[in-house]
């Protein structure tokens, strides 16, 4: 029992692994129903297991990683396999395994070509999305982080629609082309840590505690930076996402909004901010308006798209938009509903690419001009996708408006230009969304292909009312989440203020960030009292 | 030299002797035997080569010298010894069935192999220049002929015709350099040069800069540098695929076990002259390897060019002239030659005869038909790009971060970028191979991989397979056994 | 100081005087009777071939050269060998025997692989 204490969370990464072998070896091509259950339960488990860990996560504590593991593997280098979870990986690690058994029933009927691939691809990427986020050495990250390509673009390209190649092929260079420069801005900073401390380390930890010249600060945190914005994708660097977006198949969609675009924003949280904080607090200026531009630009081209999956993959555009803007400020409420913004994106946006790919699997097209009135037709379908709308445009008592109001709050602190115009892409939102929403759904059913459409069947229904559950939850009561990551936040501001901020400014902010952190925990309460 | 001292002498050659002994069984076999039954010559060649393999394994950890210092046998040169080794065992899997479909003089075949494999093993060993040159001289001649041994296809003699003649002239700028060293110094022997350097570099003779120069060409050449590359793609090409599989890993390794025994650790005192031009022939390398392979359509050339730009990738390490270096490009060696073997032996295993079906098009909707096939070569593609969990991100791994070390921060960061393009030729193959479904009606679209192929391409497919995803999770122990390798070595550094 | 090189000095210089003593002697004293085929280059008693140097030849005679210089040039070694025979002792014929082995298995393979056949 104490071996397996130890090991829980490598148990639970290396889980959906052991699955794809088991796949693999035993199961012939021709087997799909066999596959889709083995994969199904393995991802299942997975979840049910790594219940676990929320539960078993001391939110009091004041070591804020736990579960620790840490075991040599090439320890002349420092290279240490070292897994941990803090406040801010466990609601992303449980994001991920809520979304592994889902997107596997939701794709239970629409791939057929090749099934074994897809399955073993599928679990192949959850081992390595679970990786990335517990790992604590930056070598070990790095595998993972640059081993999920692979099945995302086999999944992109082999299952996905009529531009799927193409599609994946810029997914899979532009992350990769970010991540090299991040492995040689890695190397330097190892090195560096060898020159100050005397021997080799990879651990994150030990990596905080290097000081570095302005210079080459700024540099690094360019050089990791620029992986994870390709990754979240920040405006500039999001050209990949709708193309990737559109041409993968449902599971894919879901995953890449759910999980791997999460990984830039991590990234920026665990990596980029808390290894060169003066840098992160020199480029806020940056990040915040590039943020804003995604918040803006993202909405905008969202709501001329004709095609519903494209629409849905732009308005992530603009949600990561929030998620950075709130990392940018670093404050308690920025971090904190960065955090949460990341999980209900994951939920909203995971649903909406479900619902997409539902009716897609029905009609065999995605444009809102051939749909209208559907609601008629399927009263089922037409509920779930307005929960998830208006999930998606952040109405109180949904998930989506808990961390966006808290982004802006944190905003609104820093910069009182920046809040009022990211706020602009809240209406934004609601513009496109509901707009879209009206075309599609409401109106008259004067197209004689859509009477015919059936309306939701059992397995479907499955998929999407966990999701729809786990959004009015954090809508209602995010204090269940908040309060597991409290800490942890502290954590990270803590340092990033101490070693960023100029002294004399340093002052000012540590007092607010003390009230700040108090205020979160307040402002739960009352997000449940409205 | 008595005859008391000759069995210690003969032990420190000893994998050489086992090859050259079996090479002339070999030869000897292929007169007994009919043309059609040459089962015998092929097991002889493999048996030979494992025996010699377990010879340098079991000498591994002895230093010595013999026949006047003009051998070395050290941990380095074991060290290679193994690569050429098993680079030789899984190309005579590789060629088993190759050989016998493309009727290719079989007993001249595996003794030309065999032979060319004991020059390389002379050359991990040489302690002197002139064995040096001897060794570069055994291992090519048998490499020009293997080149041009596929006599039906016009590209063959053609590609061997080439490569004779830019080998030739390559092998003397080489001598040339070796004599105007000489010259300069007095001396042919590694050891004295190291002491010489440093007073003939103070009065900067130009002889001796010119030699040094003229061995760089020459060995430029051999591991296929920009700008001494021109040779590459055309006897790549033209090559028989199992002879382009052996000559892209072992002659190329051998080529750098000389550079890093006679340039890094010989003449460590110039470190700082020749690191400058190692750096532009890495940046050239990578640069002209990696863009020129995008446009290729024949995938035998398209490995060619990127061959071209992982000798690039070694050269990085190389550039530090550091123990962490040479460890690297030891590490990158061992990694690339298993990774180069396994995607020229799906390139085997999928064309048919008169090696028809090589272009990249012929791949096309492979994964359905062969999906092992495209698996190992996902496989191996990955693995060349650099990408994790795969061997080849390790090697990229050690070779840039004994660059960033160095504090050759750029050169790193031409070298990522520049595996990031490599990455867009990689992934077409697997586009092709699982992305696109084969035109109906279209000339490829039987697909070229209907013939049976023998058990020996399987096997090595397998290995090369397995050990880079191995490795790409364990190095620890390939990295342990090169540290090993620079034992007692890098004092002369 | 230059003592064992005198003998050399003497030998060219008494080749030098013989050879032009003869052609000197020839001369004087031969008949001198030229005609057109006498006038032109020897070329093994034949008559020069005129025209273009590029003419194809059989692949034969190429290989027959090769096999020639071959094995002509590895007996030149045994000269040297053979002086310091006593001076190297059993290691020297030992050498010796590998190095002749290694020629016989290439000779019998040249041999049976028929490339000495003319036909």
């Amino acid at each position: 029992m104490e071996m397996i204490e130890q090991h829980l969370i490598t148990i639970f990464v290396f889980l959906p692994l052991a699955g794809a072998l088991f796949v693999t070896v035993f199961l012939r091509d021709t087997q799909k129903e066999a596959i889709r259950w083995a994969t199904f339960l393995t991802m299942l488990a997975g979840f049910l297991l790594s219940l676990k860990l929320f539960f078993g996560y001391d939110a009091d504590s004041t070591q804020t990683m736990q579960f620790v593991q840490s075991t040599p593997w090439l320890p002349e280098y420092g290279i240490v396999y070292k897994v941990g979870i803090d406040g801010m990986s466990l609601l992303l690690f449980l994001m991920t395994t809520f979304l592994g058994p889902l997107v596997i029933l939701s794709s239970w009927r629409s791939i057929e070509d090749r099934v074994k691939g897809f399955h073993v691809s599928m679990l192949l990427l959850q081992t390595a999305m679970l990786g990335a986020f517990v790992s604590l050495n930056l070598f070990l990250f790095y595998i993972f982080w640059e081993a999920m390509l692979i099945p995302m673009y086999f999944i992109i390209g082999i299952w996905g629609g009529p531009r799927r190649i193409y599609a994946a092929v810029k997914f899979f260079l532009y992350t990769l082309f970010g991540s090299l420069l991040m492995l040689v801005a890695i190397l330097y900073l190892y090195f560096v840590h060898v020159k100050q401390f005397g021997f080799y380390s990879f651990d994150l930890f030990d990596l905080y505690r290097v000081h570095l010249a302005v210079g080459p600060e700024k540099i690094l945190f360019l050089a990791f930076a620029l992986s994870f914005a390709i990754k979240v994708p920040m405006f500039p660097f999001h050209t990949w996402l709708p193309d990737a977006h559109v041409e993968a198949p449902t599971a894919g969609s879901v995953i890449l909004a759910g999980v791997l675009l999460k990984m830039g924003t991590y990234g920026f949280l665990r990596f980029a901010i808390p290894l060169f904080p003066a840098a992160a607090a020199y480029f806020y200026p940056l990040i915040a308006v590039l943020a804003v531009i995604g918040i803006i630009y993202g909405a905008l081209v969202a709501m001329v798209q004709p095609d519903l999956k494209k629409l849905v993959a732009y308005s992530s555009v603009s949600h990561l938009g929030f998620v950075m803007l709130g990392l940018a400020v670093l404050n308690a409420q920025g971090v904190e509903g960065s955090v949460i913004q990341m999980v209900n994106h994951g939920l909203s946006t995971g649903a909406l690419f479900l619902i997409v790919g539902m009716i897609y699997d029905r009609r065999h097209t995605r444009l809102i001009s051939d749909f209208g009135g559907i609601a008629k037709a399927m009263p089922i379908f037409a509920t779930f996708f307005m929960i998830v709308t208006l999930s998606s445009i952040g109405l109180p008592g949904l998930n989506g408006f808990i961390g966006e109001f808290l982004i802006l709050i944190g905003t609104f602190k820093k910069s009182v230009v920046l809040a009022v115009l990211a706020a602009s892409g809240v209406i934004l939102a609601a513009v496109y969304m509901l707009w879209m929403f009206k075309r599609a759904v409401f109106g008259p059913l004067d197209k004689e292909e859509n009477k015919s459409l059936k309306d939701l069947n059992l397995r479907e229904i499955a998929v999407l009312v966990p999701i729809v559950v786990m959004i009015v939850w954090i809508g209602v009561y995010p204090q269940t989440f908040l309060r597991k990551m409290d800490r942890s936040v502290e954590g990270l501001l803590a340092r990033t203020e101490q070693v960023a901020a100029p002294p004399v400014q340093s002052r000012e902010r540590d007092s607010i960030s003390m009230m700040e952190s108090k205020s979160v925990y307040d402002f739960g309460r009352q997000g449940h009292g409205d | 030299m008595g005859i008391d001292s000759l069995p210690a002498a003969l032990s420190v050659i000893r994998p050489e002797l086992i090859l050259a002994v079996t090479a002339l069984v070999c030869l000897a076999l292929d007169l007994l035997y009919k043309p059609a039954d040459k089962m015998p010559c092929w097991a002889v060649a493999f048996f030979g080569s494992l025996a010699a393999l377990a010879s340098t394994i079991a000498s591994w950890g002895t230093e010595q010298e013999a026949f006047s210092q003009l051998v070395r046998m050290d941990n380095l040169s074991n060290f290679f010894a193994v690569i050429f080794l098993m680079v030789g065992l899984i190309t005579l899997c590789l060629s088993d069935s190759y050989v016998q479909r493309e009727g290719l003089p079989a007993g001249e075949y595996y003794t030309l192999l065999l032979i060319s494999m004991t020059g390389m093993v002379f050359m991990a060993q040489a302690n002197d220049l002139m064995t040096v040159y001897l060794g570069i001289e055994i291992m090519s001649i048998p490499v020009y002929v293997l080149v041009a041994m596929m006599s039906k296809s016009p590209k063959s003699p053609e590609a061997g015709l080439k490569y004779l003649l830019l080998g030739g002239f390559a092998s003397a700028i080489l001598l040339f350099g070796i004599a105007l060293l000489y010259g300069a110094v007095g001396t042919t022997q590694l050891a004295d040069i190291l002491r010489q350097a440093p007073g003939a570099l103070k009065a900067s003779d130009p002889l001796f800069l010119a030699g040094v120069g003229l061995l760089l060409v020459g060995m430029g050449f051999k591991v296929s540098l920009v700008p001494f590359h021109m040779w590459t793609p055309d006897a790549y090409e033209g090559a028989p695929t199992s002879v382009t599989a052996f000559m892209s890993v072992a002659v190329k390794a051998a080529g750098f076990s000389v550079l890093i025994r006679v340039i890094v650790l010989s003449l460590s005192p110039m470190a700082v002259d020749w690191s400058q031009i190692f750096w532009w022939l890495a940046v050239l390398s990578m640069v002209l390897g990696n863009v020129v392979a995008l446009v290729q359509e024949n995938i035998k050339r398209m490995l060619a060019y990127s061959s071209i730009a992982h000798a690039g990738y070694v050269l990085v390490a190389l550039t530090t002239g550091t123990e962490t270096g040479i460890h690297a490009a030891l590490i990158y060696l061992f990694i690339y030659a298993l990774m180069n073997l396994g995607a020229f032996g799906v390139v085997i295993a999928v064309s048919r005869e008169g090696d028809q079906g090589v272009e990249i098009r012929d791949y096309t909707g492979m994964a359905r038909k062969r999906p092992l096939y495209a698996l190992a070569m996902a496989v191996f593609m990955f693995s060349l790009a650099g990408v994790p969990p795969t061997a080849g991100f390790i090697g990229k791994f050690y070779a840039f971060s004994a660059a960033v070390k160095a504090g050759y921060v750029w050169l790193a960061v031409i070298g990522v970028l520049m595996s990031a393009v490599s990455a867009y030729f990689y992934l077409r193959v697997l586009v092709v191979m699982y992305m696109k479904e084969p035109e109906a009606g279209a000339e490829y679209s039987a697909g070229p991989w209907g013939a049976p192929i023998g058990a020996g391409v399987s096997v090595s497919l397998w290995v090369c397979a397995l050990s880079i995803l191995f490795l790409g999770i364990w190095p620890g122990w390939l990295s342990h056994f090169a540290q090993q390798a620079l034992q007692g070595l890098t004092s002369l550094l | 100081m230059l003592s064992p090189y005198i003998p050399v000095f003497v030998g060219i210089l008494w080749a030098a005087l013989l050879a032009a003593v003869l052609i000197g002697v020839s001369l004087l004293f031969g008949p001198n009777r030229p005609t057109p085929e006498k006038r032109s280059t020897y070329e093994c008693g034949i008559d020069p071939m005129i025209g273009d140097a590029r003419t194809r030849f059989s692949i034969k005679f190429y290989v027959v050269a090769v096999l020639f210089l071959l094995f002509d040039v590895e007996v030149v070694f045994m000269y040297p060998w053979a002086v310091l025979l006593k001076r190297l002792g059993l290691l020297g014929l030992i050498e010796m025997m590998t190095f002749l082995l290694v020629l016989v298995v290439a000779f019998v393979y040249v041999w049976k692989k028929g490339a000495l056949n003319w036909e």
